[in-house]
């Protein structure tokens, strides 16, 4: 019953402080972001920049083979600009690929150069074969390079018949991806949902230190425990609310909302305890500055992981956000993992319990200081 | 009600005590003064007693309870009204009150009723953070007694408050004093202390020097003072003579010889110059 009384305090604070409306603000923000300056996939398609050294015959051959590949069937004449002139080229877009036909060499070094494209010469070398030299970035990986030449010492023909002879299945049958735009949403909901609450914990705690309210606290039949899990309390519903003001808008009822709840409660549960133990070592927040500061760049590493598919050192896998942000991308996947979701989340809770336990201690002792 | 044995506290955990040795007993139904200079020791035995400051060295028992091992429960039969205020600035006066009076598990006060008596009617809706520093002083006193505590401790109830304020927040402690409430006042105003106190102690610098009720004090310590207006180069002035320090007594008698006298009272030693005597120092 007093828990439940110094929650309803706590959110009536909250609702009279600015923390609360900054965090609500920021899911709006970041909900018109998602809407409507995020594409729903970004842009995928290679853009390359090919010269034709070929004697008309040739040349003509080659153009009508990409335009065949060309989703409309025909090119555009489109005007580029090099080095401040605008230059004529064809334009052709296939699925997977941008293409513009250049008439100078030069001319296509510089655009590869300065948009950093991929531009490629084709011509004939003596024994009349197509010959293709590429101008790369000089950053790409020796395997893309390797490739590169490969794949033009054998004959086309017998690379594409390799290539269409390979089969590729999904691994499971149903299994759907993320539009790009759904793939940030996990970014959203460990940042702004669950692990904010570290952050906000610890400035209404150091609101609570300069009123000194928590002494007053400290001489009533109540226990220490209750008013802090009151104040998580105000924080889980925060984070709820906030969460839900950005998922529902652009997933509608796609995700499982049960297990998104589970994992929001207890991964906040565990942010907002961590924020009640560090702000129990300082008197204010511009004392705590500095060790807040430094959780939230490791906390924010994981993120570079996420992005960028390729860069998963195992290190990083162990920064509590790393199974925060998988955990919430499992929820939004129509098959998820569900094993993995409630993995991730007892562990929360389980450390949780544990920081909140210390942070009890701490601020049994420390009432006073 | 009180128990206090052979209690040290040091903030740095060494040999430098903010509080020494210290020992006495507060009896129910009693007014208890704790008197001393600024930074004695008065808050810090005080949180002490009340569990806000961990007990390192020392017994203590209050209300029946060993602070050793402090329950919540305790804290419904106390009541403490803190030196600073500490109220929530972003509730009103009486949410302050209403919130807090769910905090315990016996019967309350009602909010408008205490409000009313330390004078802030028609303050009640207003957010506190826009009280003056003397009306949250006394929304916080207030707020110390919303569970009917037996034992109330009071840490400079009346400091900073106006002289007619003070004066009926002195009468609400007489009343509930009254009503059989024991009280641990904290204070350096002495002639609160005088006129509140069945008993009182003199701490200075950690240490309690002497414990004896103000009119026991007064018999013992409370020699007859003389106080002398008299003209000198045509200007009024006016002197206090103690009757019993020897220096004292011939300056008299200097100034009955050579000056015209134009008023001379006797008059008891307040409890204030009794302090300085007992002590060697002033109270501010
Ligand atoms: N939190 C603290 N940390 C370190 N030292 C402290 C702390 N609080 C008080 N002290 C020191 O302990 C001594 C006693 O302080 P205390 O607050 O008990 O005095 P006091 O008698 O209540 O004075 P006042 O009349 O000014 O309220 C002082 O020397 C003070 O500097
Ligand atoms: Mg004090």
């Amino acid at each position: 019953m007093k828990l439940w009384f110094s929650f309803i305090k706590e959110l009536k604070l909250a609702s009279r402080g600015f923390y609360f409306y900054i965090e609500i603000f920021m899911a709006l923000l970041i909900l018109a972001v998602l809407l409507f300056a995020v594409p729903e996939n970004f842009e995928s398609k290679q853009t390359e920049y090919i010269h034709l050294n070929l004697p008309e015959m040739n040349k003509k051959i080659y153009l009508q083979k990409i335009k065949k590949m060309d989703i409309n069937g025909s090119f555009e004449e489109v005007e580029i600009e090099v080095d401040n002139k605008l230059i004529q080229s064809k334009f052709y877009e296939t699925e997977d690929k941008k293409i513009y036909i250049i008439n100078e060499k030069d001319d296509l070094i510089k655009l590869a150069d300065k948009n950093r494209k991929l531009g490629a010469v084709i011509k004939l070398n003596k024994n009349n074969k197509l010959e293709y030299e590429y101008y790369l970035q000089g950053y790409e990986s020796k395997r893309l390079k390797n490739l590169y030449l490969i794949s033009h010492i054998e004959d086309t023909d017998t690379l594409i018949k390799a290539l269409e002879n390979q089969d590729v299945r999904p691994l499971e049958a149903d299994y759907d991806t993320l539009t790009d735009r759904e793939n940030i949403i996990p970014i959203v909901l460990t940042f702004n949902g669950a692990l904010m609450g570290l952050f906000i914990i610890a400035a209404y705690i150091f609101l609570d230190k300069q009123e000194g309210v928590i002494k007053a606290y400290a001489v009533t039949a109540s226990s220490v425990w209750q008013y802090l899990l009151s104040k998580i309390g105000v924080l889980l519903v925060t984070s709820i609310l906030s969460s839900l003001i950005v998922l529902l808008p652009i997933m509608g009822t796609q995700p499982n909302y049960l297990l998104l709840l589970l994992l929001l409660l207890t991964t906040g549960f565990f942010a907002s305890s961590l924020g009640l133990l560090i702000a129990s070592f300082y008197d204010n927040i511009m004392q705590a500055f500095g060790t807040i500061y430094l959780f939230m760049l490791v906390i924010i590493i994981p993120n570079i992981a996420y992005i960028i598919p390729g860069w998963d050192p195992i290190w990083v896998k162990i920064l509590p956000s790393y199974p925060i942000l998988y955990g919430f991308k499992e929820i939004l996947l129509k098959n998820g993992d569900i094993n993995y979701i409630l993995k991730v989340s007892l562990g929360f809770l389980v450390v949780g319990l544990i920081l909140f336990a210390i942070s009890n201690r701490r601020y049994k002792k420390t009432l006073t200081v | 009600m009180i128990k206090v044995k052979n209690l040290y506290h040091s903030y740095s955990n060494d040999d430098n005590y903010a509080v020494k040795d210290v020992s006495f007993e507060v009896t129910k139904g009693e007014i208890f003064g704790f008197l001393g200079p600024s930074g004695a020791g008065k808050s810090t035995t005080q949180n002490i007693l009340t569990g806000l400051l961990e007990l390192q060295k020392g017994e203590v028992s209050v209300a029946g309870y060993d602070i050793k091992k402090i329950i919540p429960k305790m804290f419904n039969k106390i009541g403490m009204s803190f030196e600073q205020s500490n109220v929530y600035s972003k509730l009103t006066a009486k949410e302050n009150l209403e919130f807090y009076r769910k905090l315990f598990d016996v019967k309350t006060r009602n909010p408008d009723e205490l409000l009313r008596l330390v004078g802030l009617k028609g303050k009640e809706n207003k957010k506190t953070g826009d009280f003056s520093k003397g009306m949250k002083h006394r929304l916080t006193f207030a707020r110390s007694m919303i569970n009917n505590p037996e034992l109330w401790f009071l840490d400079e109830p009346t400091t900073g408050l106006d002289p007619a304020i003070a004066s009926e927040i002195k009468n609400i402690i007489k009343e509930q004093n009254d009503k059989g409430v024991t009280i641990f006042l904290t204070t350096h105003n002495m002639y609160i202390a005088e006129e509140l106190c069945n008993r009182v102690a003199f701490i200075i610098d950690g240490e309690i020097k002497l414990i004896d009720s103000p009119k026991n004090l007064k018999l013992q310590y409370g020699d007859k003072l003389v106080e002398v207006e008299y003209i000198e180069n045509g200007n009024l002035i006016q002197e206090t003579f103690s009757t019993v320090i020897k220096s004292d007594k011939k300056k008299l008698q200097n100034l009955i010889g050579k000056h015209e006298i134009q008023t001379m009272h006797t008059k008891e030693a307040t409890l204030e110059e009794i302090f300085i005597k007992v002590t060697g120092r002033r109270l501010v």
